[in-house]
C-alpha cells in the first residue's frame, strides 16, 4: 500500500506555517502560563484548519491519514512542542471511537471531535489496587496518569465488563458526572494530566455490533500513539541538534567558539547520527503500521525503544553543550528535554517495548547469516 | 601503609560512626524528613543545618585550630561529606566555610579574619559565590566584571560594574565573593582580583534564573557602580587569579557526589523491587551495573584521597572523582526516573514545596523528579565534564 506523500506534505506545509505564524515562543509561553495547560484558542484553530479531523474517515469530511501523514503533523508538535490534547484526542481517541464505537456513536461524535467541541482522553493505565470495572452501567476503579485528562470533556476508559465475565471493553464516562473524582496535575513538560477514582460512575459501552476484541483495538490505537510520538521525538531531535551546532558556532570560550574543538564536533556529529537513525526508524515504524496487526509490532516496538535512548542521549548532550542555559526554563532546549522525558513514560515504557521487540521474530537469525 | 595514613584512615571511621549518631539521635525529624524526601529547603532550614553541624564542630572541621577547626586531613573531610550525603543529609552549604573562609584565612589580613571567620563558623553570613559571567563560565579569566579604585577622603574605595551568573542562593546571601578585573591591560590572570561585596550595597540587583526544576537556585547578579571598600579586598590586587584556583580546587573536591550516588542507588533498588517492569531480570542487571560503577567510583575516590592525604597525588585526582561521580549520578538518576514509570514524570513543585503527597508514585516521586532536573546541571557546574576532561589531558597526560 502506498501512502499518500501529498497528503503528508500540505499537513505538514500546514502545521509548520501555522506554527510560525501563531506559535512562537512568546505565544507558547502565554499557554503554559493558562489555567487551562493549552491553548484554546490553538485548539479551535487546530479545528477550522481541519486537523482534528485527520483521522475521520473521508465520507464524514476527514482526512483519513496515513501514518505518514499522521508523522508529518506530529513531527511539528515535536519541534514547536505544541501543547493541545491532538495526539491524546484527535489520533487516540478518536481512533478508538471509530474501531469500537457503534455508528450511532460515531455518528454524534464524530463531528464534535472534528470541530473541537468534544475532546477525548483515553484513561488505560492503573494503579496495581485500581482495577476498573462496570456491573450494570457503574464504573468503579481507578485510573491514573490520563494524559490531558485534566481538560478531556469525556473518557475513554479501559476496563472489565462485569457483567459479562470480565471481558475488556471501552466505555465511555463523563468527568463531570457523579461518582468520578478527578485529581489535575501537570506533567514534568507542562502538559495537564489526571488520576481519576470511580465510585458507581455512569459509563456507556462502545457498542459497535462488530467490533473486535477491545484488548486489539487499544493495541492497534496504541501503536499509532507510538508511531506517532516516533514522529514526535524526530521533530524535537531536529531542532536540538540545529540548536546546539548553532550554539557551538556562536559561544566562545578561550578566545574562539567552543565547536572549533574537535571533542565536541565529534559529540555533535552522534547527535546527528542519532537524529538519522531516529528518522529511518520512524519512516519504517510508518510503513510497518501499513502492515497486518501482529507483524508490526517488532518494528513499532524496535523503534520506540530505540528512539527512547536516542533521543535522551541528543537531549542529555544538548544540555550539556549550552551549559548552564541549558537547564534553564528561559530557554527551549529544557522544554524538549522535558517533553522528551514524559513521552518516554506514555503508551508504554521503553522496557515494555524492548521486550516486545525481543519476543517478536528476530530478523538476524543463523540461518540468514 | 604510612602512619599519617593509618591515623588520618583510623579518625575518618571515627567521624563517620560520629556522623551516624549525630544523625539518629540528634537530627531534627522535620529535616530529616524533608530531606529523605528531597524536598525543597527554605533559608532557615539550611542556616539551622548549618548551626546544628557547627555545634559538632563539623561545619568548620577542615579549618585549621587557629581559627577553630579541627585540622581534619583530606581524607577525614572527604568521609565526612559521603557519610552525610549516604544518609540523605542536605547539602552542606559550602560558599562560606568551604569555598570563602578558607581563602580568607590563607590570604586574608588579621582584620579580615576577626571580621568574617567566626560569622562564616556560625552562617551568621549567608555568603554567595560571584565566579561566572555571561562570556566567562568554563573560561573564568574571561571576565569581565570592573572594579575601578577611586581615591576619596572617607577612604579608599573599588567602584564594580558588571554582572555575575548562576550564583546559587544570592537570593539569600549576606555577602558575595567575586572575582573583578582591576587592570584593563595586564595579562589575564595578573588582572584578577578577589573582592568582598556587602550584598545591602546601592547597585547590588538580584535577579532569579528559573530551571526546569520550577525552584529558584541560581541569579543574575547586576553590579551597577557598586563602592566596595578596598579593605574588602582579599590578598593583593592583581592577586586573585591565586585565590581563585586555591578555591576551585576546594570546590572540586567533594566527598558528597560518592555519598549521593550511593544514596540514589539504594533508594533506585528499592523502587524496583517495588516495581519490577517488564523484565525484573534485566532491571536487575541494569542497577547491578550502576552498582558495580559505584563500587569503582568508591574506590577509585578514595585511593585518590588517600594519595592526595601522602603527597603522591598527580594533581587531577578532584577532576577524576567529579567526572565519574557525577556521571554515575546522572545514570542513577535516570534509572530511577524509568523505574517510577508515570510517577517519573509527573510534577508538582507547589506538592513540593508543602510537603504534600505527589500526584502519583512513592512519597519522595517528586523529589526524585525535580533531582534528576536539577542534576543535569551536575556536569556543568562547578567545573564542566570537559573541562575537568581538560585538566586531566593536559595535567596528567600531557596532551
Amino acid at each position: 500500500m502506498n501512502m499518500d506523500l501529498e497528503t503528508a506534505r500540505i499537513l505538514g506545509d500546514s502545521v509548520r506555517r501555522y506554527a510560525d505564524e501563531r506559535y512562537g515562543f512568546l505565544q507558547r509561553h502565554e499557554v503554559l502560563e493558562a489555567a487551562a495547560g493549552y491553548g484554546e484558542q490553538a485548539w479551535r484553530d487546530y479545528a477550522a484548519l481541519g486537523w482534528l479531523a485527520l483521522r475521520l474517515p473521508e465520507a464524514d469530511g476527514g482526512l483519513d491519514a496515513d501514518p505518514l501523514a499522521v508523522g508529518a503533523l506530529m513531527e511539528v508538535v515535536g519541534s514547536r512542542l505544541l501543547m493541545e490534547p491532538i495526539l491524546a484526542s484527535a489520533i487516540v481517541g478518536t481512533g478508538l471511537l471509530r474501531s469500537q464505537g457503534s455508528a450511532a456513536q460515531q455518528a454524534a461524535m464524530l463531528p464534535a471531535l472534528a470541530g473541537g467541541s468534544l475532546k477525548f482522553a483515553f484513561a488505560d493505565a492503573e494503579s496495581p489496587g485500581g482495577r476498573c470495572e462496570v456491573r450494570d452501567g457503574r464504573l468503579r476503579g481507578e485510573k491514573i496518569g490520563v494524559l490531558h485528562g485534566d481538560v478531556a470533556d469525556r473518557l475513554i476508559v479501559s476496563a472489565a465488563d462485569g457483567d459479562t465475565g470480565g471481558v475488556e471493553r471501552l466505555y465511555l464516562v463523563a468527568p463531570d458526572s457523579p461518582g468520578v473524582e478527578t485529581t489535575r496535575f501537570r506533567f514534568v513538560d507542562a502538559r495537564g494530566a489526571a488520576n481519576f477514582g470511580f465510585s458507581g460512575a455512569r459509563a456507556e459501552p462502545l457498542d459497535a455490533t462488530d467490533r473486535g476484541p477491545a484488548e486489539a483495538a487499544i493495541a492497534d490505537v496504541v501503536e499509532q500513539a507510538t508511531v506517532a510520538q516516533c514522529a514526535e521525538a524526530l521533530g524535537i531531535v531536529r531542532v536540538l541538534v540545529t540548536t546546539t551546532c548553532e550554539y557551538l558556532k556562536i559561544r566562545k570560550q578561550f578566545g574562539r567558539a567552543i565547536g572549533t574543538n574537535q571533542a565536541l564536533q565529534h559529540r555533535a556529529v552522534d547527535m546527528f547520527l542519532l537524529q538519522e537513525e531516529i528518522a529511518a526508524l520512524t519512516a519504517a515504524a510508518q510503513r510497518a503500521l501499513m502492515q497486518p496487526a501482529g507483524t508490526r509490532g517488532r518494528v513499532v516496538s524496535g523503534a520506540k525503544a530505540y528512539i527512547c535512548n536516542a533521543a535522551r542521549r541528543v537531549a542529555n548532550e544538548a544540555v550539556q553543550m549550552h551549559g548552564g542555559l541549558g537547564i534553564t526554563e528561559e530557554l527551549d532546549v529544557s522544554h524538549y528535554f522535558r517533553r522528551l522525558m514524559v513521552n518516554a513514560a506514555l503508551f508504554g515504557s521503553r522496557d515494555e517495548h524492548f521486550s516486545r521487540f525481543l519476543a517478536a521474530a528476530p530478523l538476524v537469525t543463523e540461518s540468514h547469516s | 601503609m604510612t602512619d599519617a595514613l593509618h591515623e588520618a584512615r583510623r579518625r575518618a571511621e571515627d567521624l563517620k560512626a560520629a556522623v551516624r549518631r549525630f544523625h539518629d539521635d540528634k537530627m531534627p525529624e522535620d529535616l530529616k524528613s524533608k530531606s529523605a524526601r528531597h524536598q525543597v529547603l527554605d533559608k532557615s532550614d539550611y542556616v539551622r543545618w548549618m548551626r546544628l553541624l557547627n555545634d559538632q564542630g563539623w561545619a568548620i572541621g577542615h579549618w585549621p585550630k587557629a581559627y577553630g577547626g579541627q585540622e581534619w586531613s583530606l581524607l577525614e573531610r572527604f568521609a565526612f561529606e559521603d557519610q552525610l550525603a549516604r544518609l540523605g543529609c542536605p547539602w552542606v552549604i559550602p560558599f562560606g566555610v568551604k569555598y570563602v573562609g578558607p581563602v580568607i584565612y590563607a590570604f586574608g589580613t588579621d582584620a579580615q579574619k576577626a571580621r568574617f571567620l567566626p560569622r562564616i563558623a556560625t552562617t551568621e553570613d549567608f555568603w554567595a559565590q560571584g565566579y561566572s559571567e555571561p562570556g566567562a563560565g568554563s573560561d573564568l579569566a574571561a571576565l569581565r566584571t570592573e572594579a575601578v579604585r577611586v581615591h576619596a577622603a572617607e577612604g579608599d574605595h573599588y567602584v564594580v560594574n558588571g554582572q555575575k551568573v548562576w550564583t546559587t542562593y544570592a537570593q539569600w546571601a549576606d555577602w558575595m565573593f567575586c572575582l573583578v578585573k582591576t587592570a584593563r591591560e595586564a595579562q589575564a590572570q595578573k588582572s584578577i582580583s578577589f573582592l568582598l561585596i556587602d550584598m545591602k550595597s546601592p547597585g547590588v540587583t538580584v535577579k532569579p534564573i528559573p530551571t526546569m526544576d520550577g525552584y529558584h537556585h541560581v541569579n543574575e547578579v547586576w553590579l551597577e557602580n557598586v563602592r566596595v571598600p578596598v579593605e574588602n579586598l582579599v590578598g593583593g590586587e592583581g592577586e586573585g587569579w591565586t585565590s581563585a584556583k586555591f578555591l576551585l580546587k576546594n570546590e572540586r573536591t567533594a566527598g558528597a557526589i560518592v555519598g549521593m550516588a550511593w544514596h540514589a542507588l539504594a533508594r533506585v533498588k528499592a523502587l524496583a523491587a517495588a516495581n519490577p517492569g517488564s523484565s525484573p531480570e534485566r532491571t536487575a542487571t541494569r542497577i547491578g551495573e550502576l552498582e558495580l560503577r559505584f563500587l569503582a567510583l568508591e574506590e577509585a575516590s578514595y585511593r585518590a584521597v588517600e594519595a592526595m592525604v601522602q603527597g603522591t597525588d598527580h594533581g587531577a585526582e578532584a577532576s577524576m572523582i567529579k567526572l565519574r561521580g557525577t556521571e554515575l549520578y546522572q545514570d542513577i538518576a535516570e534509572t530511577a526516573i524509568d523505574t517510577l514509570g508515570l510517577a517519573g514524570v509527573a510534577f508538582d513543585i507547589a506538592a513540593l514545596h508543602a510537603a504534600a503527597a505527589p500526584p502519583l508514585g512513592p512519597v519522595d516521586a517528586g523529589g526524585i523528579v525535580k533531582d534528576h532536573l536539577y542534576n543535569r546541571a551536575a556536569t556543568i557546574f562547578g567545573g564542566a565534564s570537559e573541562i575537568q576532561r581538560n585538566i586531566v589531558a593536559k595535567g596528567v597526560l600531557g596532551l
